[in-house]
């Protein structure tokens, strides 16, 4: 009986240690979690800049910056199946302030050319369209980088004149350093390194001060249930 | 003097990974359905945190639409269930069997998109947390404490012929 009561009580001190210890390490590692899900983005959203490479209101409650690479299939996939349908709805209707960010890949040839001729674009206040055209026609630029052929489809003959113009210093590897569009792209792409973005596409959600990291491709099903539940708080 | 040191031994080791399992699903559950906003807990920000790990499971890119609202609003309640179990103790070869089932499953999946090239959030812990070598490594050991925790649950069973929660038969030892 005393040996029974013995090991009872041995076991019994054991497991509220362990629960102890449990306890202690909980709110540890919420609190880190915590940090992580409510990581700040240090940057600020930039509505004035020129280019513009944005869509809506700058009022609208909700932000959606995204970072993306043109070459990129899964920031096509966003694109076509999320985005596409995003702009035609929540932005048309002020909910929604949609922000492109540039962040060409390296390992992806003609994307940062893809960049330097959507910032020209942008610059003209063409930058929807040629935003549009290079995700329709990603398969094909991507295999030819004939990049400058999509863009003059999507634009009128006078509007592709005022791009070329701004495009003129920036063709080729040969234009690194020497191509004024850079400096936008490689704002987008710093900013991006500080979040950090570590895939394209990467978008930030932000609602009143919150931000909601999302990496990959989503579906509009779900972007768009989200944002019902964020409007709806 | 009642049970042997490796009978004792092993049931420590038994009790401390049953916890440890019980808290790490304790904390997924928590992680996946605490405020996703800074407001305090409600219904409404119940919902926003399922509807942003359906988002989280979405782009894993593995399950079909209809699929995804279902295993984001049952998954961290059922992580939650399993916490409570295991805690407890109480007929532990069907948490632990379910653990194991469970963690092998999101191995499975991390080691998939892992191999595909995916390097997304994996939610396991909440949004935010990128899929990456040390998660894997991170999951990979807690499919082995999960699996030793079960194979030790039917052995306790088998070598005394009942549940881990019910005290052994005390063998004596000859005088």
């Amino acid at each position: 009986m005393a040996d029974f009561i013995r090991k009872a009580s041995y076991e019994t001190a054991l497991l509220i240690s362990a629960v102890i210890l449990a306890g202690v390490s909980l709110p540890a590692k919420t609190h880190g979690q915590a940090k992580t899900r409510r990581r700040p983005v240090p940057h600020a959203v930039v509505k004035d800049a020129a280019p513009v490479k944005t869509y809506g209101s700058h009022s609208a409650p909700i932000t959606m910056e995204v970072y993306s690479d043109f070459q990129c299939p899964s920031c096509r996939g966003l694109y076509e199946q999320a985005l596409r349908p995003l702009i035609n709805d929540y932005v048309a209707s002020g909910k929604v302030y949609l922000v492109h960010k540039d962040f060409p890949l390296p390992m992806h040839a003609y994307s940062y050319e893809a960049a330097r001729w959507a910032n020209a674009a942008a610059e003209i206040g063409r930058f929807a369209e040629v935003e549009a055209a290079l995700y329709d026609n990603q398969a094909a630029w991507s295999a030819d980088g004939n990049v400058q052929k999509y863009i003059a489809a999507a634009l009128s003959p006078a509007e592709m004149k005022r791009v070329e113009k701004l495009m003129v210093s920036c063709h080729g590897a040969a234009s690194t350093g020497g191509c004024p569009l850079d400096s936008w792209i490689e704002k987008d792409a710093t900013a991006g390194h500080t979040i950090p973005v570590q895939q394209t596409p990467t978008s930030i959600i932000t609602y009143r001060g919150q931000h909601y990291p999302v990496t990959g491709a989503v579906s509009y099903k779900f972007l768009k249930q989200f944002f019902d539940q964020l409007l709806g708080q | 003097m009642g049970h042997s040191v490796s009978w004792t031994k092993g049931r420590i080791l038994l009790i401390v990974g049953r916890l440890g399992l019980a808290v790490v699903f304790l904390i997924a559950a928590y992680a996946k359905l605490r405020p996703a906003s800074s407001g305090p807990f409600s219904l409404d920000s119940l919902r926003l945190s399922l509807s942003f790990f359906a988002l989280q499971i979405d782009s894993y890119q593995l399950l079909s639409t209809n699929y995804v609202n279902f295993v984001a609003h049952t998954l961290p309640f059922f992580e939650l269930l399993l916490g409570l179990w295991l805690l407890s103790g109480w007929r532990l070869r069907i948490p632990a069997s379910l653990a194991s089932a469970l963690l092998l499953g999101f191995f499975g999946v991390m080691v998939r998109t892992y191999a595909l090239g995916l390097e997304i959030n994996c939610g396991c812990f909440g949004p935010g947390e990128t899929l990456g070598k040390m998660t894997l490594l991170r999951d990979g050991s807690l499919l082995a404490l999960s699996l030793a925790v079960t194979i030790g649950a039917f052995w306790t069973r088998s070598a005394r012929g009942g549940d881990a929660a019910v005290p052994a038969p005390v063998p004596q030892k000859a005088e």
